[in-house]
């Protein structure tokens, strides 16, 4: 066992029978695009403090056929006109096709980490600036900028912990925009369902599995900081951060002696992503209406796995000695 | 979990008996090693650890009831049903041990499914007075409501393990007692999961002890099937094999195994005893 994340999953692998073979299949096709990525995008135009950051399912190293390419250009400072690669550039490389980001306004432009940093919270932390600055934070990979990349992710923990950590404490300020982060995605799930029926089936489940694993793989990380003095946090943050969410759970269920518990949790997380990558499972998903979901047949099999998903997660934060701090830090 | 170099190991406080007291040789193991970073965590389970009113069995979450030893309203769905609400508004089984009761229960989910709300469903297949051909049945359990996470079935009556496949990941197999002649052991459970590698498994606790009073055989099962584990059976068993109400004994013998399913429904086969 380890201190690092980094790698957990394969550790808990061994605890099992099964394994998480979807996981890691998709974990070595997303580490087999990201190359290629690199490799298409490696003579692009590109300032010296810009990269470009993949998000979803690619920071998530899930990618499955049928994934898209959430794609963000990260430029230091403040906004300016004239920064490269200009958007335009990655045209036919990146979001072509079916791999299209999602048409929120979050992905598939520049943004500049300035005002990702300097507005959290209050009227200029957008919905926008909210949505980009948690992925950047919980689910983001470089594809070519390595260095200035890593310098936006640590300025922007920095934002988060500089001035507002304290020993043996989550820090507060992360912790309390992850969780609105959170909440945000499930009213703004109620809210599209209003507006539109349609994909009510993916968006539910994805909402059930992928995003709630987003939150707990920031959340545990986050929780963890009660363990480390305040110049420790900023390391462990950095350096849980970088590694797949799925790394950060399997750490944490190994650390706090859930074993079992993780390999089902976990689990469970890996048929889901097998579901993924199914293509008739993905259509038949993405055309469910609220009212068909109930007595789906598939629907309900990917409810019956994101409640043993959850319910791990709840074992993790509430049946181990991690409860302590969930209690004191996690409501109120 | 670790704590850094200048903070002395911290021993967590030994569980308290049924009496308040301190139970011994339970925490040694829960010191915090040295270290500057997140590391192994070396402590007692939580379970391990609980100190609430009512022990840990009444603390886990989520707990629900079956309807099963609650004989005086057999076939009364509406009344078990607000039965099993008392216990909890979160996991349930609902028992239909003999086929007749099976089909009023069929016939009942049909129209009452909506109306349920627990988060955690699950139906007890029959296991006496079985008329109905195996496929005919089968069939019949296939075409409960979606509401229901999981069926469990004894593996003492099956005939065909392929049958049941069509049933996929909401089968749910569970262990037999010392009575039955088959499905006791990981090795005896094989053929069925190996006919069924979709299905679920049902850990019963006391059926174990019945079984192997040290609980040996309770790891066994998990360390083959715990992957597959969906939910638990608790309570303490008569001579008989008779489920009866879960004794402070065997909550504190049974806290091992306990500890390595804390994320799935626990379903109590008796009443809790009052504390």
């Amino acid at each position: 066992m380890t201190d690092t994340p980094q790698g957990a999953l394969e550790r808990l692998a061994e605890h099992g029978h099964r394994g998480f073979p979807h996981l890691l299949a998709a974990r070595e096709k997303t580490q087999w695009d990201l190359e290629s990525m690199r490799h298409r995008l490696r003579d692009i135009p590109r300032d010296v403090d810009a990269s470009i950051v993949l998000m979803g399912s690619w920071g998530r190293r899930e990618r499955t056929p049928g994934s898209d390419d959430d794609f963000l250009v990260l430029v230091g400072g403040e906004p300016r006109g004239d920064a490269e690669p200009a958007v335009h550039r990655l045209d036919g490389v990146l979001g072509s096709g079916e791999a299209k980001p999602g048409t929120q306004g979050i992905f598939g432009q520049q943004i500049f980490v300035g005002p990702l940093v300097d507005h959290i919270g209050l009227e200029e932390d957008g919905n926008a600036n909210l949505t980009q600055r948690m992925l950047l934070v919980l689910e983001s990979v470089p594809v070519v900028g390595r260095e200035a990349y890593r310098r936006a992710l640590e300025q922007v923990v920095d934002g988060y912990v500089q001035d507002h950590a304290k020993d043996y404490r989550p820090p507060r300020f992360l912790l309390n925009d992850l969780v609105r982060y959170w909440r945000t995605i499930c009213v703004d799930f109620a809210g599209k369902a209003r507006a539109e029926e349609q994909k009510w089936g993916m968006r539910n489940a994805k909402l059930r599995l992928n995003r709630k694993l987003l939150f707990a793989g920031g959340l545990i990380p986050v929780l963890d900081c009660h363990r480390l003095r305040r110049e420790q946090q900023r390391d462990w943050l950095l350096d849980a951060l970088q590694a797949p969410p799925t790394d950060r759970l399997a750490h944490a269920f190994l650390t706090y002696e859930a074993i079992d518990e993780g390999v089902r949790a976990l689990g469970a997380y890996d048929r889901w992503i097998g579901l993924l990558g199914d293509g008739e499972v993905r259509a038949h998903l993405t055309g469910l209406t609220r009212a068909q979901a109930g007595d789906d047949r598939v629907f309900n099999d990917v409810r019956r796995l994101a409640k043993e998903f959850e319910q791990g997660l709840g074992a993790l934060l509430f049946e181990t000695p991690l409860s302590v701090v969930a209690r004191e830090f996690v409501v109120f | 979990m670790s704590a850094p170099d200048d903070i002395p190991p911290t021993p967590l406080p030994a569980p308290l008996d049924a009496e308040g007291g301190r139970l011994q040789g339970v925490a040694e193991a829960a010191t915090v090693p040295s270290g500057t970073g997140p590391s192994v965590a070396l402590m007692a389970s939580s379970v391990m650890i609980d100190a609430r009113v009512g022990g840990h069995v009444a603390a886990h979450h989520p707990l629900g009831t079956s309807t099963g030893h609650l004989v005086e309203l057999r076939g009364q769905w509406d009344l078990l049903v607000r039965r099993a609400l008392d216990v909890s508004t979160l996991a349930v089984e609902l028992a239909a041990l003999s086929e007749p009761e099976f089909l009023s229960l069929s016939a009942w989910l049909q129209t009452a499914e909506r109306e349920l709300p627990f988060r955690f469903l699950s139906v007890h297949a029959p296991t006496k007075d079985r008329e109905l051909p195996e496929d005919e049945l089968v069939a019949r359990l296939c075409a409960l409501p979606p509401a229901v996470d999981a069926v469990v079935v004894h593996p003492d009556v099956i005939e065909d393990p392929a049958a049941y496949a069509p049933l996929g990941r909401t089968l749910v197999i569970e262990n037999m007692d010392g009575r039955k002649a088959t499905g006791r052991t990981a090795e005896e459970l094989r053929p069925f999961f190996d006919a069924l590698p979709e299905a679920g498994f049902c850990l019963d606790v006391p059926h174990v002890g019945s079984v192997d009073p040290t609980l040996a055989i309770a790891h066994e099962l998990l360390d083959a099937y715990g992957e597959r584990l969906r939910h638990l059976h608790l309570s303490s068993v008569d001579e008989g094999c008779h489920h009866v109400p879960l004794t402070p004994q065997d909550e504190e013998l049974f806290a091992p195994v306990l500890s390595r399913c804390r994320d799935v429904p626990w379903i109590l086969e008796a009443d809790l005893p009052a504390r």
